[in-house]
């Protein structure tokens, strides 16, 4: 007589820290709130909204939808490397999307240049406020994954993760890809939708 | 995912609008996000409450934006 092996997987944890989760959470809830605000007011101001979305530059801002886009391939090459402990490939992967964030915030920083040196603020109308609000905010964001992205390749660089320990690299990982998230939802919604 | 985003550039670059449009943007935000979601972020397997966070997050941003969007036009 057979026995019947019943098996039962259990879900998979999220990856990385879980403290960082709690802080993705949050902070997509803080830039859900900033979109649904802006598509109310863009809904009581579509004539301004229309007119001065075609004062954005749309290149520059689907470059930097494909830059994004591609650092975060680039990340998850970087875990999945450190994941069959190739240590040195890890931190290649996180140069190459160092470079791709590096490439985002100089496209972005010329376009707040553009803006800012003809005199454009958030003092503007009520456009502008919310595309440089949101912009910057999220441009900040970035700022910050790329710290986190640079403390874990340093950390990789000096063997202090491997095939068992690698919780860093999945954290930096998670809020690099919630930084690409929100960017995904932020193009269309302020550059393209009229 | 690279398609998808020169696809939405087109729709910007040619100035195209109406709630057609905006409906195909909103597909393919969608379809972005959770292919971000699932595949970099790794949520696929996870415990059913991160998924609802996650994929309820993105519900009920891209309902809000359509609906904002339908009330105006």
């Amino acid at each position: 007589m057979k026995a019947t092996v019943i098996e039962t997987s259990e879900p998979k944890l999220l990856p990385g820290d879980f403290a960082i989760w709690i802080f993705i959470f949050a902070e997509l809830l803080v830039f859900g709130i900033f979109f649904l605000i802006y598509a109310v007011v863009r809904a009581q101001n579509v004539e301004l909204f229309n007119q001065y979305q075609d004062t954005l530059n749309r290149e520059i801002g689907a470059i930097n939808t494909l830059l994004l886009i591609t650092a975060s391939f680039f990340v998850v090459k970087a875990v999945h490397a450190i994941r069959e402990d190739k240590l040195a490939s890890c931190a290649n992967w996180l140069y190459a999307s160092l470079g791709a964030g590096a490439g985002f915030l100089i496209l972005k920083s010329t376009e707040f240049y553009g803006k800012f040196s003809a005199g454009i603020s958030m003092d503007t109308n009520t456009f502008y406020f919310f595309y440089i609000s949101l912009t910057f905010f999220h441009f900040l964001h970035v700022i910050l994954g790329m710290i986190i992205l640079l403390a874990v390749l340093v950390k990789t660089k000096r063997g202090k993760y491997s095939e068992q320990e690698h919780t860093g690299v999945e954290t930096g990982a998670s809020y690099w890809h919630m930084v690409d998230l929100v960017w995904i939802i932020l193009f269309p919604l302020v550059y393209i939708i009229r | 995912m690279m398609v998808l985003t020169v696809s939405t550039y087109m729709m910007g670059a040619l100035q195209l609008g109406g709630t057609g449009v905006v409906m195909f943007l909103l597909l393919t935000m969608i379809i972005k996000s959770t292919l971000i979601i699932r595949d970099f972020m790794e949520l696929r397997g996870v415990s059913t409450l991160w998924k609802v966070i996650m994929y309820g997050w993105l519900g009920i941003v891209t309902l809000g934006i359509a609906v904002a969007y339908l009330a105006s036009s």
